[in-house]
Order: C-alpha cells, then sequence, then structure tokens
C-alpha cells in the first residue's frame, strides 16, 4: 500500500511540470549558478597552466635583474657555488640540445617507420595487439628509465667500448648499404637505351658502389672499433634511452597524421600503378607531413623535459664535449642541473643560485609552451586543410 | 627505375617498418626482463641463517626453537675459525713477550742506553693495547738506533726491528682477516653487540654472502708490471699467513661456507610490508609503498572531481567559441609542460607561497596538476562517446540537462572516465620529477594510516628511493636486490593499473558497440 502511494506521488500530479513564475525563476537562478560554477571550475583547470608561466617567471625574473643576461646566455663557466659564483648556462643548454638532438636522431626513423607500418601495413588484428606494447613503453616511470640506463646499460657501454659501436654500425649499415648501391646503380643507369649495354653497365657500376660501399662499412667500423668508453653515464646512453622514450608519442601521433591523409588518396596512388613505398612514400608522407613534424615536435618535448633518466646517466659534467658532437663524453642538461641543484639552493631562497634554476625552469617552459601551440596549431590546420580537400 | 629494384624497395620499405616494431617489442624486453629477473630476486633467494635471525629479532617471524637447534649447529660450525684466531693471538702474545726479553737485558745495563731502555718500558704493560706495545718497542727501537753506541747493540736493534715488523704487519692482515670475517659472519661471540644493524649480522643473502667469501679469500691487488694501467690481481690471503694457526682457517671456510651459514630457498614477502633497516640494507619497503599510495590517491582525490566537470563542461555547456579554444588550448599546453616545472611551480606556489609543508599534500596537488590534462581528455573521450539517443530519451523524459548529465550520461561515460583515471594513476604513481621538492624525503617514518596526521609529513616514495637508493646510497652496490626489487615493484604496479585500464577499456567499447 504504501509503495503504491509512493509510486502515485511520483507520477501523478501533473500540475507539476507547470511552474510558477517564481519557481521558474528559482530555476533558471540555479541553472545559471551552475553554469557558472562549471565554468568557474574549468577555467581554474585551464588557467592553470598561466599560473605556473607566472609563478616561474616571478622567481626567474630576480636572477636576471641580479646578474643580468649576457653571463646567462654566453658563459660556459658553471660554478654556483663557487666564490665569485659563475651562472653560465650555455654549456648546460647545449648538453640538453646534445641529447634531445640525439633522442630525435634514434627516435623519428624508427618511430615514423613503425607508424607506416602499423598504420598501411599490418592487418588489423596485428595493430591491435602492437598497440599495448606502445602503451607500455609509454607507461614504464622515468625512474625506472633511468635505473635501467644507470645500472643496466651503462656498465654493458662500458664493458663492450668500441666493440659494441661497430656491431650496432655493421648491422644498421649492411642492409642500408646494400640498397643504396642496388639504387643507386640502377638510377644511374636507366637512362641507357639499349639492354644489353645497360645491363652491363648496370653490372659495373654495381661492382664499382659495392668496392667503395664495402670499404665505408670497414673503414667506420674499424674506427669505431678502436674508440674507447671512458664511461658508460654519457650523451649516448641517455640519447638512446630518451630515444626509446619519446618513441610513443612520435608512433602514436604520427599514425594518427597517417590515418587521417584518408583512403582516396591511397587509392588513387595504387590505381596509378604506385608500389605501397612509393604510395606511402610520395604521396602519404606529403600530405600527413604537417602531423609528422608535430609529432617530431611533441618527441622533442618529451626528451627535453625528462629529468629522471638524464639526471641519472648523463653523467651530470657541465662541459662541452670536445669536439661537440662527441656523445662518449658525459653531459649535463637543464632539467637535471634544476633537479640536482634545488636541495642546495632552496635554502637560500632570494639567492641568484636559486632564481637561476627558475630562469632555466622558465626557458624550458615557455620552449614546450610555444612549440605545444606550433603542433596544436599545426595539426589543426593539417585537419582542415585535408578536410576541404576530401 | 627497374621493377625489381622497385619491388625489392617495396619490400624493404615494409620490412624496414615490421622489423622497427619488432624492435619495439624487443627494446620493451630487453629493459623489463632484467629488471624483473633481478627484481625477484628480491623476494626469492637464497637466504642464509642470518636471515632468519634478523627476521626473528627484529620482525618477530620464525619459529624460535628450530632456529635455536639450528643456530646451535652454526655456532659449532664456526667454532674452530674463531679458535684458531684465538690461538694465533696468543701466539701474537707470545713474540711480543720474547722480545721482551732482550729489552729486559738491555735495562739491565749501567750506562745511557739502559736508563733509557729503562724509562721506556715502563710504559709497556699487558693493560695496555697489544698493538700500542708493539708500536712502543718500535719507537724505542728507533731511539736506540739513533743513540751513541748504536754500534755496540747493533744485533739487538736487529732483532727488534725485525720482530716489530714482523708482528706489526700480522696484526694489521689479521684486521683485515677479521673484518672480513664479521662482514661475512656477523660479530664474532664474546664481543659487545655493535650499535649499527649492519655491523649486528652477517650475510643474509647466500648470493652476497658469496662476493663476501671470495673477499675473505683474497685480497685484491694491483699489478703494475705490465704497460698502460695496472690489472686488478687477485692474491690469495692465505699467503698472509703461511705457517701460522690460520693457515688452515682458509680451507675450512671454503670448504664449510654452506655450514656456516646454512643457505636454504627463501620467499621473502615480508620486501613489500617490513620497515626498512640501516637505510635499506636490511628489511623491505613498506614506507616507500605507502608513500606511493597515498600521494597517487592525493593526487586522484583532487584532479578526478575537477577533471570530470570541465570535462562536462566542454563536452554539454559550450558551442565552438573564442573563449572556449582558448580554454582547451590552455589544457592542452599543460600537458605539454615538463615535469621537473610542476615541480618548481609546486615549491613556488604551494610552499613559498601558500606555506603548506613539504610533505603529502603539496606533493598530491602538484601530481593532481600534472595528470589533470589525462584525466580531462580521457572524461570528454568518454562522454562524447555515450550515444546522442542517450540523451535525447533522457530529455523526451522530462530530464533537465543536468538531471539528464548526473543520472544518464555520467553513469554511461563512467567505465571510460575510470579508465582514464587508472592511466593518470599510473603516471602520478610512477613520476618522481614533480614531489622532489614538494613531498620527498629519503628517510621518513612509515605515513600515518590517518590522513589527517599524515598530510604535512615529507614521505618516501617509490620513485624517488629508486633514484635515491641507486645513486646516493652509500653502499650502492651491497643493495643491487633492493634497488632491482623496488623497480620491479613500481613497474607491477604501474603496469598492472594500465593493464586494467586496457581490459576496461576493451570491454567498454565492445559494450558501446553493443
Amino acid at each position: 500500500m504504501a509503495a503504491l502511494n509512493k509510486t502515485n506521488l511520483l507520477y501523478m500530479p501533473s500540475e507539476r511540470l507547470i511552474l510558477s513564475s517564481r519557481a521558474n525563476l528559482v530555476q533558471n537562478i540555479l541553472s545559471w549558478l551552475g553554469r557558472a560554477f562549471l565554468f568557474l571550475v574549468t577555467s581554474v583547470a585551464a588557467a592553470s597552466v598561466l599560473f605556473i608561466i607566472f609563478y616561474i617567471a616571478r622567481d626567474a625574473i630576480p636572477f636576471f635583474r641580479l646578474r643580468g643576461f649576457t653571463e646567462f646566455f654566453t658563459s660556459t663557466r658553471w660554478y654556483p657555488s663557487g666564490e665569485p659564483p659563475a651562472f653560465g648556462v650555455l654549456a648546460i643548454m647545449l648538453g640538453s640540445g646534445l641529447v634531445t638532438l640525439g633522442a630525435i636522431v634514434v627516435a623519428v626513423p624508427l618511430g615514423v617507420a613503425a607508424a607506416m607500418c602499423l598504420s598501411d601495413v599490418l592487418p588489423f588484428s596485428l595493430r591491435q595487439s602492437v598497440k599495448p606494447v606502445i602503451e607500455i613503453l609509454a607507461a614504464i616511470p622515468s625512474v625506472a628509465y633511468g635505473f635501467f640506463a644507470l645500472v643496466v646499460f651503462a656498465p654493458i657501454l662500458q664493458q663492450h667500448d668500441g666493440r659494441i659501436l661497430a656491431v650496432a654500425w655493421y648491422v644498421l649499415a649492411v642492409p642500408f648499404l646494400f640498397l643504396t648501391v642496388v639504387v643507386l646503380s640502377d638510377l644511374l643507369t636507366s637512362k641507357i637505351g639499349r639492354d644489353s649495354s645497360r645491363n652491363t653497365a648496370r653490372a659495373f657500376a654495381l661492382l664499382a658502389f659495392s668496392g667503395g660501399a664495402l670499404a665505408l662499412l670497414l673503414y667506420v667500423g674499424k674506427t669505431l672499433r678502436g674508440l674507447e668508453i671512458t664511461t658508460g653515464t654519457n650523451a649516448l646512453n641517455v640519447s638512446i634511452i630518451l630515444g626509446i622514450m619519446a618513441l610513443p608519442t612520435i608512433v602514436s601521433v604520427s599514425e594518427d597524421a597517417l590515418q587521417a591523409v584518408g583512403r582516396e588518396l591511397r587509392e588513387g596512388s595504387y590505381a596509378l600503378g604506385a608500389t605501397r613505398a612509393e604510395t606511402m612514400i610520395k604521396t602519404i608522407m606529403p600530405a600527413a607531413s604537417g602531423g609528422i613534424f608535430a609529432a617530431v615536435l611533441l618527441g622533442i618535448m618529451r626528451a627535453l623535459g625528462e629529468t629522471m633518466v638524464v639526471w641519472m646517466a648523463s653523467g651530470n659534467a657541465a662541459q662541452i664535449p670536445q669536439p661537440w658532437f662527441n656523445y662518449l663524453e658525459p653531459v649535463r642538461t637543464l632539467t637535471a642541473t634544476i633537479a640536482g641543484d634545488m636541495g642546495e639552493a632552496d635554502h637560500v631562497t632570494g639567492s641568484a643560485r636559486y632564481h637561476v634554476l627558475f630562469a632555466m625552469g622558465l626557458m624550458l617552459l615557455l620552449f614546450c609552451f610555444f612549440s605545444n601551440l606550433a603542433s596544436e596549431w599545426i595539426v589543426s590546420r593539417q585537419r582542415k586543410k585535408l578536410a576541404g580537400e576530401d | 627505375m627497374r621493377l625489381s629494384t622497385r619491388k625489392l624497395l617495396d619490400r624493404s620499405f615494409s620490412s624496414l617498418g615490421i622489423i622497427s616494431i619488432l624492435l619495439m617489442v624487443v627494446t620493451l624486453l630487453v629493459i623489463l626482463v632484467p629488471i624483473f629477473t633481478r627484481g625477484s630476486g628480491a623476494f626469492v633467494f637464497r637466504g642464509t641463517i642470518e636471515h632468519r635471525r634478523l627476521l626473528l629479532e627484529r620482525f618477530q617471524r620464525g619459529d624460535e626453537r628450530k632456529f635455536e637447534a639450528e643456530m646451535d649447529a652454526v655456532r659449532q660450525a664456526r667454532q674452530p675459525v674463531y679458535d684458531m684466531i684465538r690461538s694465533f693471538e696468543a701466539r701474537q702474545q707470545l713474540q711480543l713477550d720474547a722480545l721482551l726479553a732482550p729489552l729486559n737485558t738491555l735495562a739491565e745495563r749501567d750506562d745511557s742506553i739502559g736508563r733509557l731502555v729503562k724509562r721506556r718500558l715502563k710504559r709497556i704493560s699487558a693493560d695496555e693495547p697489544f698493538l700500542e706495545n708493539v708500536e712502543e718497542i718500535g719507537k724505542l727501537a728507533g731511539r736506540l738506533k739513533e743513540h751513541d753506541d748504536a754500534a755496540s747493540i747493533q744485533s739487538e736493534i736487529q732483532t727488534l726491528e725485525n720482530g716489530v715488523k714482523q708482528i706489526e704487519s700480522r696484526t694489521e692482515a689479521l684486521v683485515e682477516l677479521n673484518e672480513a670475517l664479521h662482514e661475512l659472519l656477523g660479530p664474532a661471540p664474546g664481543g659487545p653487540r655493535p650499535v649499527l644493524p649492519r655491523k649486528q649480522y652477517g650475510q643474509t643473502r647466500w648470493d652476497r654472502a658469496q662476493v663476501k667469501l671470495h673477499q675473505l679469500l683474497y685480497v685484491e691487488d694491483w699489478d703494475y708490471g705490465g704497460e698502460g694501467m695496472g690489472k686488478k690481481v687477485y692474491v690469495p690471503r692465505v699467503d698472509q699467513f703461511r705457517g701460522t694457526e690460520i693457515e688452515p682457517l682458509f680451507g675450512y671456510v671454503e670448504a664449510h661456507a654452506e655450514d656456516l651459514l646454512r643457505p636454504r630457498l627463501t620467499f621473502y614477502w615480508g620486501f613489500l610490508t617490513d620497515k626498512p633497516l640501516d637505510i635499506h640494507l636490511f628489511g623491505g619497503i613498506w614506507p616507500e609503498l605507502v608513500g606511493t599510495i597515498y600521494l597517487t590517491l592525493g593526487a586522484i582525490l583532487f584532479a578526478v572531481p575537477i577533471g570530470i566537470i570541465a570535462a562536462i563542461y566542454f563536452t554539454e555547456y559550450t558551442k565552438p567559441g573564442k573563449i572556449v579554444s582558448f580554454l582547451r588550448t590552455c589544457v592542452s599546453t599543460l600537458a605539454g609542460v615538463p615535469s621537473i616545472v610542476f615541480g618548481m611551480f609546486g615549491l613556488a606556489f604551494f610552499l613559498n607561497f601558500c606555506h603548506i609543508p613539504k610533505g603529502v599534500l603539496a606533493g598530491s596537488l602538484t601530481l593532481a596538476l600534472l595528470i589533470l590534462p589525462t584525466i580531462i581528455r580521457s572524461a570528454e573521450e568518454a562522454i562524447r562517446a555515450v550515444p546522442q539517443t542517450y540523451r535525447e530519451a533522457a530529455l523526451s523524459l522530462g530530464a533537465g540537462r543536468w538531471h539528464t548529465i548526473v543520472t544518464v550520461i555520467l553513469p554511461a561515460a563512467l567505465p571510460g572516465i575510470l579508465t582514464g583515471t587508472v592511466i593518470s594513476m599510473g603516471r602520478a604513481a610512477g613520476e618522481t620529477a614533480p614531489i622532489i621538492f614538494t613531498a620527498a624525503a629519503s628517510v621518513a617514518a612509515v605515513l600515518s594510516l590517518n590522513p589527517m596526521a599524515a598530510w604535512s609529513d615529507p614521505t618516501a616514495a617509490l620513485s624517488w628511493n629508486i633514484y635515491n637508493l641507486c645513486t646516493e646510497h652509500e653502499a650502492v652496490d651491497e643493495i643491487r636486490h633492493v634497488q632491482f626489487g623496488m623497480t620491479a615493484v613500481l613497474i607491477g604496479v604501474v603496469l598492472l593499473l594500465n593493464l586494467t585500464a586496457i581490459v576496461m577499456r576493451a570491454r567498454v567499447s565492445k559494450k558501446l558497440k553493443g
């Protein structure tokens, strides 16, 4: 009986659907207030990035006021606790740049090749099982990567010296040089009209090029073999690990870009008789170039902003390697300097030593801010363009 | 280009892609396999009697009677070792006494030499430490050598010097041997109990014990005979004790190592739930685990409500416009801020400006900011994935917009939102840089389980302590198993969260497809 009454109460009174003007006003105000609350929370969440910029800048500016700009950007002397202190950040910035460059060199070819494979080569079911691998690579905490770099990878590098470099070179260079030789001799002789003379010319070209390639292969291999790795915690180690960490970002963003190009372009290219490789490289890549560039930019941000790996495994020596591309020397990066020095500097809040770290952080932040804006803009422009073409 | 070359290029293009994907898989294995295999060594290993003693004394775990019986057998096995050392010490004392005999005859002389010796002999007594007596005799020999009449007592001086040299070198070797024994087996019976836990116990793990056994049996030396840098060589320690009572000790220890330590396969689940002892030389990782859980849950607590509200606003309440696109850009740039900058912001804002103490709350807030963009994005996606028909049906039944969102859309989007939350939890648990300045402490007491008491305490955390133990610890090589174990636990937690998310997502997409 009671249950019945309750249902009646809920569904019976039809006059409730018509609101009095007062109730209507209350409801309108409530709905407006709710909206305002939602907007407020959302803006706080969104504005926190501006907040971050403001608070980092607030502590960064006193440094430039105290010491000016010249030393920070042009000197390589980094002795923050020396007497007198020196705050030259050039070597540290170059260190950051060096490992980021290395990471990109490792990650971009691999990542873009993997993305193309995922979007156009592998069947759907296989693609679904590769996805978790990428997700797990992205999920592994950076400190675990750093631990691996320091405890597992660095000793391997140090023990095997140049041999490991030489092996890597042979593995990478043999197939690449082989393809280059074949393609080059083919291209050079393709203009010759008669079949028989073209074939002989090609044979000669093949011989000549493979001789050159073999010489190059062995020469570089021997040079690498002779190298000595004095410390395993160096720019090379960090670059490889950062490259691995940047891979997932690059793969997933460039795969999205490749997928966004759509079927029509692919089908048109195939219809004209192009192979898959030609379709991908000559048609799809240019159409997706914006997205791939955005992927590279995001990869750069990931590598540049990474702290733990470089702090643990880069050797933390504030110096410019001699020569600058010597990846076997230890380097020091902006992020590692901030992480390492803040512990001593935050006792002396207000000193140049404290503020210089915020100046470094501001540089990192601004770089990432603008690259992020740029990548967003590129992706949205490409999306518009592709939509227009469709 | 010839057709065959084009085909070759096409094939190598495909294989390049496949190889790079394989390479990714191989990389993943190369990273995970050593971490997990060596990390499991923290849980499963051959534990020695010292490990069982540690568990019993420090954590009150284990069968006391069984242990005592075993320990008695071990003590018996160890006794010969200490007996050998004691008889060697006795012989050293005899040798010292033998040196005193010629000195006593010298003291009876009636010249300046006699007076000097007599004066010096007073400083030598059985109460003084053995080594100081030896040193005193050595000094006396030096004085005698400089004496004007030194020529007359040449032979005595020679005997003294040789004797002192021999005793000194032997004693030095004995001290080193005792230290090596101490590290392997723990303190010798009868002595006072050492203060530091690391001195109270011998090697608890058989793999470490073997390293220490090698250090006991061999002395590390450098051979500079060849070209260039010196080569490391190992000289048997027994060479220092040829012809003494200790000579058989080395053979005995090597042959009876298992009897001295009784290694046995041990499953040490306490690694997760035990407190660490003596900066992680013994014990488990409980404080780190609790700290990580606190920080992660705290971050989720702050970020999820805000994230969901922002997602609702973005999906249900806005039309494309300048303000909204500006807000969206802000959110996506927040995702691109380097993690160390979040840490700096936490330091500058939460700690220095708001005066929140360095601890769980400040760390959680910083981490919450870090995971906010991920949560907003995933919640948005989940809400968008709810079919439009749901909304229309709810509206047609007379529900208001807010009512629709709360009773229809959010429940339908909940699995998707949870997926994003779980992934963000993994991210928050693994991040290190944001908590360095805001929450992390290398050595901290276990947080109280009452959040009201714990919010302001700095805490240990898995991620931070992995860094700390493998770079700043004083005995990095001794605790490799703890480092690997901690890393394996952290990766295990993160992977578990991610696998949960992957499974959840698969089920959600199946459900939405119908």
